[in-house]
């Protein structure tokens, strides 16, 4: 009875039954697509399930072809000709001896290209963020509303959290770039914000999978009002975290490879807030010699 | 320190326990040494019962007052969820009194603090209604609810192995909570834990941490924020304003207290306060503006401190176009100890740059800051005129107003073709154009 049912292709919920993998082991069964937990991202339970193949979703054009070989093999030029100019397309004197360099200026809509921003409602919240060009174009500002209500999944606890993020750099044939910032060691920002303490996230390249969400993060005080702030934040002060909660076992931030910098606000203070950002740039100050602002203690100290 | 002392004893007598292997041996031996402490902490319920193991604690009878203390607290007897008890109280006016009456009926209900856990839980939860969130003391009695000595493990296998895992878990979410409002535990919170969880729980790490990361951090920000802010508004306007003025020879000035007056046909007017600020090199900066530019009185703005949101409006003119510009010669009297302006050609190496690459940022000069609880054209319109005292310009400089709640940032110069404009700025244009007529009489005209 089974026999004639097998020779139905697409009746493949069929061959997935005991009966006939007991029958016909060596057939691998052609079973529909599988749910997102598959492919390893959890799926928030309420959210829709995703039922297409992991290539459905990819656009095949001739057009998206077209741009992107002609915008990958440009970056490639670019890379071959700069290795002539000196490391990272910067004369060498240049790259060994300059002491400021500015990572982040807001001079343009495509400057906000370079920057994601992501709120609670990832995980069901409430808070919403907006990034836009500030007045003239000279400046980014962030801008939203907290709103620390948790989201009714039965499992989260706390809520209200916005953040900014910036987009790893990437080479030619979207291969990842990182920031080379060996030869400073202050990271420094003019910024204009009202009042609110906001958190600076440095994440770096990783080797171990385990490291994924590893993040190192200082504190952003704003002190609100007209006036701009320049704020000095020496690399030896982060301190890592992982998955938002701070580990016993810290080392120095390597500064060789440097992915994404972000900004993120998680004070619980229901509300609006907004954050402008002149420019985000790295210097050098000869004047701070400290290498790491936290010892390590043993891993099972003594009362 | 007396928590120290006991923390010692207490550990000195486990490891006497731990060499005395008879239970009987070991009743006797914690009895006469616990006849010999004095009651270190007020929680003398730990050392007058320092039994060996649970088994050895026969129920010990629950003394007849503790029963029938309260009519609601009668039915401790029936199976009640632990969040009915703060409900019950819920009603009535809830404080730290009340919070520390239910915990201690809860106490005194069972020896063995049946269901512990739970109420603990629906404790930690119910805490912000009751107002006690960042009282260490009601924290730390929360803690002495968990049974002493019975979750601490004996042996390595018990340490390796999660001993009483729902426990912990509670002491840790406990101490959890004491982060998330930042509240430093004590001395008392340790002993309490050690007795608790032993040294080498999770709680005990949690407390490490918190006593590790807590100090590095605590005074990391440059702006502090007092944990009480003021509560008259215009100290909290006071406050605020020296904060933001980011000078320290800024002075406020109070235009108006805060009164309510009740005129002669009833009507109640609320005069709202306003306070003002402004510095010497702002009143300075106000002198040399010419008085053929407008100047704008821009808000409201939001500052935040820590939990409430206050509004300052500003003084502000656009900057000086590139060509009116006019520098000044520095006058050398002004300042003796050292030179202004130094004119030597020194030849900086290519690695001595020590400034950014990035134009400057030209938003025009800001001249005064206020704050007030009424926003409107009248009050600010007040402001001007009190300003005006010390900067006789405002009364010949036409003075707009730019008054727009929502996501504001200083308005640079004028720019009227851009795209990105906020959207309400263009129902606040057509309004401006009748106020600038109105605007030179007004502050010509406004006497204080």
């Amino acid at each position: 009875m089974s026999l004639p049912k097998i020779t139905r292709l697409p009746s493949v919920r069929l061959l997935s039954s005991i009966h006939q993998q007991l029958l016909l082991p060596s057939i691998p069964p052609l079973t529909g697509p599988k749910r997102a937990v598959s492919q390893g991202e959890y799926r928030r339970p309420g959210q829709p399930k995703v039922d297409k193949f992991p290539w459905q979703p990819i656009n095949f054009g001739f057009s998206k072809g077209f741009e992107g070989v002609k915008k990958h093999f440009a970056l490639l030029k670019k890379e071959f000709s700069d290795r002539w100019v000196g490391p990272q397309g910067k004369p060498i004197l240049e790259h060994m001896l300059e002491q400021n360099q500015v990572l982040w200026e807001f001079r343009g809509p495509e400057s906000l290209e370079q920057w994601t921003v992501s709120s609670d409602q990832e995980i069901g919240g409430q808070s919403e963020v907006h990034l836009k060009l500030g007045k003239n174009h000279n400046t980014c500002l962030l801008y939203g509303t907290l709103s620390s209500t948790p989201p009714r999944d039965g499992e989260t606890r706390y809520s209200g959290y916005c953040t900014m993020r910036s987009k790893q750099p990437l080479a030619s044939f979207d291969r990842k770039k990182h920031y080379d910032w060996s030869s400073f060691n202050t990271l420094h920002l003019r910024v204009r914000g009202d009042g609110r303490p906001w958190m600076i996230n440095i994440a770096t390249e990783t080797y171990f999978s385990h490291q994924k969400d590893d993040i190192y993060n200082y504190f952003l005080y704003t002190r609100g009002g007209p006036y701009w702030q320049d704020v000095k934040i020496p690399f030896s002060k982060f301190f890592l975290t992982h998955r938002g909660r701070i580990q016993d076992d810290q080392h120095p931030l390597w500064l060789d490879k440097v992915n994404t910098i972000g900004f993120t606000l998680g004070d619980k203070a229901d509300g609006p807030f907004q954050l402008e950002i002149d420019f985000v740039g790295v210097c050098k100050d000869y004047a701070h010699t400290e290498e790491f602002a936290y010892e390590v203690y043993k891993r099972n100290p003594e009362i | 320190m007396k928590c120290a002392r006991c923390l010692l004893q207490l550990q000195c007598l486990r490891l006497v326990g731990q060499s005395a292997r008879s239970a009987a041996q070991h009743g006797a031996l914690l009895r006469s040494a616990s006849s010999s402490q004095p009651d270190m902490l007020h929680n003398t319920q730990v050392l007058r019962r320092f039994h060996g193991s649970p088994a050895c604690a026969k129920s010990r009878p629950v003394p007849a007052e503790f029963i029938n203390e309260d009519d609601k607290k009668r039915d401790e007897k029936s199976l009640v969820a632990h969040d009915d008890l703060f409900e019950q109280v819920a009603k009535e006016v809830k404080t730290k009194a009340t919070f520390n009456k239910v915990v201690d009926v809860f106490i005194k209900r069972d020896i063995r603090r049946r269901g512990h856990v739970e109420f603990i839980y629906a404790a930690l939860k119910k805490m912000p209604e009751f107002g006690v969130e960042r009282d260490l003391a009601v924290y730390n009695k929360l803690l002495d609810v968990f049974p002493k000595e019975v979750f601490v493990p004996r042996n390595f296998i018990q340490r390796m192995f999660n001993h009483y895992p729902r426990q912990q878990e509670c002491g840790v979410q406990l101490l959890e909570q004491m982060e998330n409002y930042g509240i430093m535990p004590n001395m008392e919170t340790k002993v309490l834990l050690v007795q608790i969880f032993g040294e080498k729980g999770h709680p005990m790490r949690k407390y490490q941490r918190i006593m590790y990361w807590f100090p590095k951090f605590k005074h990391i920000n440059p702006f502090p924020v007092p944990q009480q802010l003021p509560e008259d508004p215009v100290d909290l306007a006071r406050f605020s304003l020296t904060r933001i003025a980011n000078d320290l020879d800024a002075k406020v000035t109070v235009y108006q207290l805060p009164s309510t007056d009740i005129t002669e046909s009833g009507e109640q007017i609320t005069l709202p306060h306003i306070v003002g600020i402004q510095s010497p090199s702002q009143m300075e900066l106000l002198a040399q503006h010419s008085p053929s530019r407008p100047v704008f009185v821009e808000g409201p703005f939001p500052l935040w401190l820590r939990k409430t949101c206050v509004y300052y409006y500003v003084l502000r003119a656009d900057p000086t176009p590139p060509d009116e510009k006019v520098e000044e010669p520095f006058d050398p009297e002004r300042c003796l100890a050292f030179p202004l302006q130094l004119d030597l050609d020194l030849d900086r190496d290519f690695g001595d740059e020590e400034s950014f690459d990035v134009e400057d940022l030209d938003e025009g000069p800001v001249f005064a800051m206020c704050m007030t609880s009424q926003g409107d054209q009248a009050v600010l319109n007040q402001w001007i005129s009190g300003l005006q005292q010390n900067n006789p310009i405002l009364g010949q400089v036409p003075t707009l107003f730019r008054l727009d709640p929502g996501p504001r940032e200083l308005q640079g110069p004028a720019d009227t073709e851009s795209a990105h404009h906020h959207r309400t700025d263009r129902p606040q244009r057509e309004e401006r154009q009748p106020e600038e007529d109105e605007e030179p009489r007004r502050s010509q005209g406004a006497k204080w």
